[in-house]
């Protein structure tokens, strides 16, 4: 348009100079658009990072979540390494609420009772006639005040704590010490959280009863006058996984994916509320526990980025374990068997390995999942069934690398549960494992809702999903040198720096009630309730 | 906010762009500088760098993180203003003297 206006004379500068010429004024108009444009963009990012429909999971239950295309990154085997033989974990010991409430039993016998609180169950004390009952072998039945040894405690739990030690000394300090603590300083500091205790309580409040029967009974779909279907002709494995995959997204899920089960990730003995009559009997995979279908939702995220004491599982936790119930049932209304295995604690297998199998994620230092659209922040819940279904492969998208060199979480975990080294076999499998005891004993070493998940928040792949962290994500995947993993691990721990970790404890242990972020109004105590 | 969610933006800011590259385009003709592609190309990675800051910034503060937006506006700033830099005297590279004469010739 310029090429034929003559240089620096252009047409409407005929008043001897005081006007401005064509020329002049494009130059002038570049100037402003350039100020205007850069303007545009400062608030178009503004209004990205605070628009609340990055916030996946919480938009709508269309499958919108769905933001990242998996297929690329789709490998034959998960990335977690089988490096020996394997085994299946015994519920009864390593899974730390189950041995915890069975430690408490037979400590606070061994003490003479007394005791108060159950670690891990909502302060309920256990069954009765369930566990390790007061028939278990070898365990006491008078008080005493002498040490206690892992000779004190009845199996399982005396083989586990002559194996480690450091276990039993780390559950005797919850008992003895981090629960009184925590109660007076629950009493003396707690108000602040009054309202986050209450939007917990809120979001645990609705979810499915606790299972009545053994698998044979419970997991079976009952037709009319109680006699068994037939299963439905299914015309193929591949439209029957996108249907359930459909249905679970309508019914709330944010993300889903199937898998083979791998029996290595059942657990080797039943533990409470699942139906089982003897918990001391080996778990016998049933035949029907073919296929696993995770489901999984995310915490809610302005509260989550104010852990350990604003945030909750409770909310994910109902959400998922509600559409695992409700997939349960669109399964047995099809003729065939199915079991949920919901959150908190209600499972017979670990869900993290098998929602890495369907391919929703990989494992992280952190011990947990990351996925690519909600990093680690999704609580997910299985589905077992014999329903033929064609599976999902597992994911690589560079979590292994990145969480090598990052380790934000684990300089940021309070407790030091978060190993700062190198992967270690697990029951014949390589990857990271995190310090249950240790990691648990901050639980009680906070204020406000139970549980910590700080390493859930400073994970840099738990993010908004806007422009700039999906597409920080996606060139990290596609960098095969790793320079972008250095570059933004370095940025994370420069630009979004947390308090230091010390201050995340209660006033009694040194610190300060600190959260990771600040809450939400709508969890501001001091602004609603009258404290005074 | 949901003007930024619609093409209407992208509209927008397509057009002032393109009157941006006009501008420029005028400017380096009236300056008499010879623009091959590869300064096209230096200039819009610039452009590209200086817009990712400033939406950079936007974020962090929208997403209420004022220390990402700050820390990382100093640096991306302090970046786009070296690159600047030296994009303007490779713009000016074999012109003589830095600019000024070829303003001088108009």
């Amino acid at each position: 348009m310029s090429d034929s206006l003559p240089k620096g004379t252009g047409q409407g500068s005929g008043d001897g100079g005081a006007g401005v010429n064509r020329r002049d004024f494009l130059k002038l108009a570049g100037l402003a658009g350039a100020a205007a444009g850069g303007a545009g963009l400062g608030a178009f990012g503004y209004a990205a990072g605070q628009d609340p429909n990055s916030y996946l999971g919480w938009q709508n239950e269309e499958g919108a979540s769905l933001v990242f295309n998996k297929k690329r990154y789709e490998v034959d085997e998960p990335t977690y390494l089988k490096v020996g033989p394997t085994s299946r974990p015994d519920a009864r010991v390593e899974q730390i609420f189950e041995r915890r409430g069975r430690f408490m039993r037979e400590y606070m016998r061994l003490r003479g009772g007394g005791g108060r609180g159950f670690p891990g169950m909502g302060g309920q004390p256990p069954q009765q006639g369930q566990g390790s009952g007061a028939s278990a072998e070898g365990a006491q039945s008078t008080p005493s005040s002498g040490p206690v040894t892992p000779e004190s405690f009845s199996e399982p739990l005396r083989s586990y704590y002559r194996s480690n030690p450091q276990d039993l000394d780390l559950d005797i300090l919850n008992s003895d010490e981090l629960q009184p603590m925590n109660r007076a300083d629950s009493a003396e500091y707690g108000d602040e959280f009054i309202l986050a205790e209450a939007w917990s309580a809120a979001m645990g409040a609705v979810g499915p009863g606790p299972i009545s029967g053994p698998p044979e009974v419970n997991d079976f779909p009952r037709g009319r006058g109680g006699t068994m279907p037939e299963p439905m002709k299914l015309v193929d494995p591949a439209k029957t996984a996108e249907l359930i995959k459909a249905v679970s997204l309508q019914l709330g899920s944010t993300l889903v994916g199937i898998t083979e089960l791998n029996p290595d990730w059942v657990y080797g003995y039943p533990i409470r509320g699942r139906g089982f009559e003897n918990l001391e009997e080996p778990l016998e995979i049933p035949d029907w526990w073919t296929y696993a279908i995770v489901v999984g939702t995310p915490m809610s995220w302005d509260p989550m980025y104010a852990n350990p004491n604003y945030g909750t599982s409770n909310d994910a936790y109902s959400r998922s374990r509600i559409i695992a119930t409700r997939v349960e049932a669109f399964i047995k209304a099809l003729g065939y068997p199915a079991r949920t295995h919901v959150p908190g604690t209600s499972y017979d297998l670990m869900v993290p390995p098998i929602s890495i199998d369907a391919g929703l994620g990989e494992q992280g230092r952190n011990g947990i999942m990351i996925t690519p659209e909600v990093g680690c922040n999704i609580r997910p819940a299985v589905i077992t069934t014999n329903i033929p279904m064609a599976t999902d492969k597992p994911i690589d998208i560079g979590v292994d690398d990145f969480c090598l060199h990052c380790k934000v979480c684990a300089e940021q975990c309070p407790s030091g549960a978060i190993p700062m080294g190198d992967k270690v076999e697990v029951r014949g499998y390589r990857r990271w494992k995190i310090d249950t005891a240790k990691c648990q004993n901050f639980w009680t070493s906070n204020l406000g809702n139970m549980g910590c998940r700080i390493c859930v928040s400073v994970c840099p792949y738990t993010r908004k999903a806007n422009w700039l962290h999906k597409t920080a994500m996606k060139v990290s995947a596609n960098d095969p040198t790793g320079l972008t993993e250095r570059l933004l691990t370095s940025m994370q721990k420069s630009f979004y720096p947390g308090p230091d970790p010390q201050d995340y404890f209660m006033p009694s242990l040194g610190g300060k009630n600190a959260s990771y972020r600040e809450p939400p109004w709508w969890l501001r105590t001091e602004d609603f309730i009258d404290l005074d | 906010m949901r003007i930024f969610d619609s093409g209407l933006f992208w509209f927008v800011e397509g057009i002032l762009f393109v009157v941006v590259i006009l501008a420029a385009r005028a400017w380096a003709q009236d300056r008499g500088l010879p623009m091959p592609i590869w300064k096209w190309v230096l200039f819009l990675l610039w452009v590209a760098l200086a817009g990712f800051t400033i939406a950079f910034v936007g974020t962090s503060f929208g997403e209420g993180e004022p220390v990402a937006a700050t820390r990382g506006g100093l640096l991306f700033g302090l970046i786009s203003i070296i690159a600047g830099v030296g994009l303007w005297r490779v713009l000016l590279a074999g012109t003589g003297s830095g600019g000024e004469d070829a303003v001088s010739e108009v």
